[in-house]
């Protein structure tokens, strides 16, 4: 271990980050963020210095980094601006609001269900409803098709991310053990305390000589500023009203508020319009249905809204320069979107595990990660356990094909059970992708498509992972198994790379076709590995406003775009 | 209509002929998990103890003297108000015409094993979520909107009740109807409105909708033990097993309640 290690661990859960004061901006009484009764605002007709689409993940770091260094900003985001003491409820059914469920069509061979599964809406993004999660990439990741001939590698390297990842874990906070995997690294805040649902997969793992780790997760153990210790009560996934776990709405807005940022919630942006001269003039967005466009000027424009709405939002932005949309010369734009595997298998003990309590997100582990040949397909998985809560396990026992008596029996038998579940790398392909579909949202706007199709390397991948987790029950002693095969997360559909041939955006995530645009969010990662992606989304935009402060993100030099790392992928 | 009813009275469950079911289910053992079962299938809903303390679906259950509601005073307001709200007696439907009435309730029916009183009302909240236009966010592309299908599938239940069993899918025997479903399960059924459809697709969004109905009712919460809303309170008993919140009570067991006392009280004097 080395010095820097063993500081890091005798400081842990008492350093945080220097340039970042949301833990102290937040109530400890109420959920609502102060900053807002006094949040700076912008007209129309003033050119800020950047406008950002999306209040998520990306654009929240972006938003915050920025500020602090005396950008003015207006973030322009679809959904509410929440107020977690009357918006949230400790609920499955009762927060539909949290999800995106304006209409997508799902398409391919593969289709792949949207909504709650993987899409948020409102400030703080999808980040508000995952698990907690929050592992980094493996070196690996950022270069598959060097060391594996497939997918795509990276314009930058791990070490280019590496502070960013550090920076966002003090942030967030992250807890968990020390992570062997990958870059092995420590974390700011000692793991949680596992429950008896985590202990039994633990077990199984051990007893097939599979790794497990506590963590990583985004989820406060002990205090932090004015948030308080996680109460354990499972409902991360329907919004954290204690605001112990992570999100842009507690970890990075209330600092950008205090910095002079304007979240203008509940605006949907329409297109990004452009001047005689090719550059973004700013974001046309409708602050209400059936209402009159607004044009927000600005000297840069980023867009992130995640794999889906950044490449409709390009797609939408036609003109007479880009008839096919925004940046999409060479049909790249909405290519090689993603999604992880992530099916579940849950297990029955005679005891009483009562999964519904601890965070679902408690012991992972990343031994299956990296290409192994013997296994027969490229690439590989991580292990995480997970709980449903009632609906959730409704839909888990359905899958396996069980309804009504039978469904009800397993239902009732809903405290003896503990699941354990996998993320699979799926492989980046150009077919699996985001267009505009013939229909139109409220707004008018066209509505997203997306097709998505399964490559026999994904399935066998899928198939070995299943037979992994179920063979963890069975070694911990189960009676009983249930399945439910299902996808995960995205990422990807408007990739960085070395080439505008081949990606839509440079090294430095500034699009090749118009000079003072950027796009901030997942959709730029030509990979994704077996990682939940909120963290690395969160380091990349950390990055990004770094190098948009110093000015490098800027260059024109043909080198510095290309990047560090010279991006290769499968030719045609 | 009269004559199908005789026919109930007459065969009204063919599980209570299961062979399977010959003593005591060892719970511990899952010998009542369809999985662990020689034919595949759940043993009669009669195994299960009755509720004594709140409502269950059909007051049956395995923790009979648990009821979550007794909580609802450390909910938080919000959460209070939503879950109970599904209390309220449900009203006239919105989004289903009166001849569909029929159809959609016993599928609802049917699908969560509901066959008698009280019942969590399952075909109002798909109702109303219909009506109200809260979907999921996503449409198959080979699929009408969510609306459509609903209204093609009861269609469907209907046309393939009438061709099999020369009546409604309403009017069917249960096991009529149960055969209906295991086909649509499958992606069996075809013809008529069905063409119209992606069968498969079409029973993962009825499905969707029926158990987001279900489970969000406090009275399914009972039946199958499940803590509830904990905010702000939390839940601090995470670690060694069988451990209970003080708001929690432990499942039944076939245990012999006098013997366990009196090891108890020997175990534990005074």
């Amino acid at each position: 271990m080395s010095i820097k290690d063993r500081l890091r661990n005798a400081a842990k859960g008492s350093i945080g980050p220097a340039d970042n004061d949301s833990r102290f901006l937040l109530d400890v009484h109420s959920r609502a963020l102060p900053g807002r009764q006094t949040m700076q605002q912008y007209d129309d007709d003033d050119e800020v210095d950047l406008a950002i689409v999306g209040a998520g993940a990306g654009g929240s770091v972006l938003a915050q980094r920025l500020a602090r260094k005396g950008w003015r900003i207006v973030v322009i985001e679809a959904g509410p601006f929440w107020d977690p003491d009357k918006d949230w409820v400790s609920d499955e059914a009762g927060s539909h609001g949290l999800y995106w469920t304006g209409k997508r069509i799902i398409g391919g061979a593969d289709p792949i269900e949207l909504g709650k599964n993987n899409s948020g809406h409102g400030v703080g993004g999808s980040m508000v409803h995952y698990a907690g999660y929050t592992p980094r990439f493996h070196p690996s990741d950022l270069e598959t098709f060097t060391r594996d001939g497939v997918g795509a590698d990276w314009p930058i390297r791990y070490e280019d991310l590496l502070p960013h990842y550090e920076r966002v874990e003090r942030e967030l906070p992250v807890s968990g053990q020390n992570w062997p995997w990958g870059h092995p690294h420590s974390y700011p805040f000692s793991p949680h305390p596992v429950s008896e649902a985590a202990n039994v997969v633990w077990r199984g793992a051990e007893q097939l000589g599979i790794g497990m780790r506590v963590g990583p997760v985004g989820i406060v153990n002990g205090t932090f500023g004015n948030r308080p210790h996680c109460i354990y009560r499972g409902y991360c996934l329907q919004g954290c009203k204690v605001n112990a776990k992570a999100s842009p709405l507690v970890t990075h807005l209330p600092d950008a508020l205090a910095h002079s940022v304007e979240i203008r919630s509940d605006c949907m942006a329409a297109r990004i319009e452009l001047d005689e001269s090719g550059r973004a003039r700013g974001v046309v967005y409708l602050s209400e249905p059936g209402g009159a466009e607004r044009l927000q000027r600005a000297k840069f424009v980023a867009v992130a809204g995640y794999s889906i709405e950044t490449p409709r939002l390009l797609l939408a932005s036609t003109s007479a320069r880009f008839p096919h949309g925004l940046c999409n010369d060479h049909d790249v734009v909405g290519r090689y979107v993603m999604v992880q595997g992530a099916t579940q298998t849950a297990g029955r003990w005679p005891e009483e595990l009562r999964m519904y309590k601890a965070p679902p997100p408690q012991v992972s582990s990343e031994d299956y990660y990296e290409t192994d040949t013997s296994r027969g397909f490229a690439r590989g998985f991580s292990i995480q356990t997970v709980s449903p809560l009632p609906i959730g396990w409704a839909e888990h026992v359905l899958a396996d094909g069980h309804w009504g008596r039978a469904m009800r029996e397993y239902m009732r038998d809903y405290n003896h059970w503990a699941t354990v579940g996998v993320l699979n790398e799926l492989l980046a392909h150009p077919d699996n992708r985001i267009t505009l579909a013939d229909e139109v949202d409220a707004y008018g706007l066209p509505v997203a498509r997306m097709d998505y199709s399964l490559t026999e390397n994904d399935k066998a991948n899928e198939a070995y992972s299943t037979k992994v987790i179920t063979d963890i029950l069975k070694a911990g002693g189960a009676q009983d198994v249930l399945t439910i095969h299902r996808y995960a997360h995205l990422i990807g559909g408007a990739r960085m790379g070395s080439s505008p041939g081949t990606s839509v955006v440079d090294a430095n995530q500034r699009s090749w076709a118009v000079p003072n645009l950027f796009l901030a969010d997942g959709s730029v990662c030509p990979t994704q590995g077996s990682a939940n992606p909120a963290l690395t989304i969160m380091a990349l935009a950390s990055r990004l406003a770094e190098r948009m402060a110093d000015g490098s993100a800027m260059s024109d030099d043909p080198e510095q775009r290309a990047g560090p790392f010279r991006a290769r992928q499968p030719v045609g | 209509m009269p004559s199908r009813s005789d026919d109930n009275a007459i065969d009204k469950d063919p599980i209570d002929k299961d062979p399977i079911d010959k003593g005591p289910i060892d719970k511990d053992k899952g010998e009542h998990l369809p999985h662990l079962r020689a034919d595949g299938a759940p043993p009669r809903p009669s195994w299960l103890p009755r509720q004594r303390r709140g409502i269950t679906p059909q007051m049956i259950g395995r923790y009979p003297d648990y009821d979550v509601l007794e909580n609802a005073d450390t909910w938080d307001e919000m959460t209070r108000g939503v879950v109970l709200a599904r209390l309220d007696p449900p009203g006239p439907l919105r989004f289903f015409e009166p001849s569909e009435e029929a159809t959609l309730r016993a599928f609802c029916d049917v699908t969560t094993g509901q066959d008698e009183d009280p019942r969590v009302p399952v075909a109002e909240s798909v109702d109303a979520k219909l009506a109200d236009g809260k979907l999921d966010g996503f449409q198959y592309a080979d699929m009408p909107d969510d609306r459509d299908t609903w209204h093609l599938v009861l269609a469907g239940l209907d046309e393939s009740a009438h061709e099999r069993f020369r009546t409604g899918f309403g009017q069917c025997r249960l096991d009529e109807q149960e055969q209906l479903v295991r086909d649509f399960a499958a992606g069996r059924l075809s013809g008529g409105s069905w063409n119209e459809l992606n069968v498969s697709r079409a029973w993962s969004v009825c499905m969707r909708a029926i158990l987001s109905g279900f489970y969000s009712h406090p009275w399914a919460w009972n039946e199958i033990g499940f803590g509830g809303p904990a905010y702000p309170r939390g839940y601090m008993r995470t670690g060694a097993l069988n451990t209970t919140e003080p708001s929690e009570s432990r499942g039944a067991t076939q245990e012999d309640p006098v013997g366990t006392v009196r090891r108890e009280s020997e175990e534990f004097p005074g």
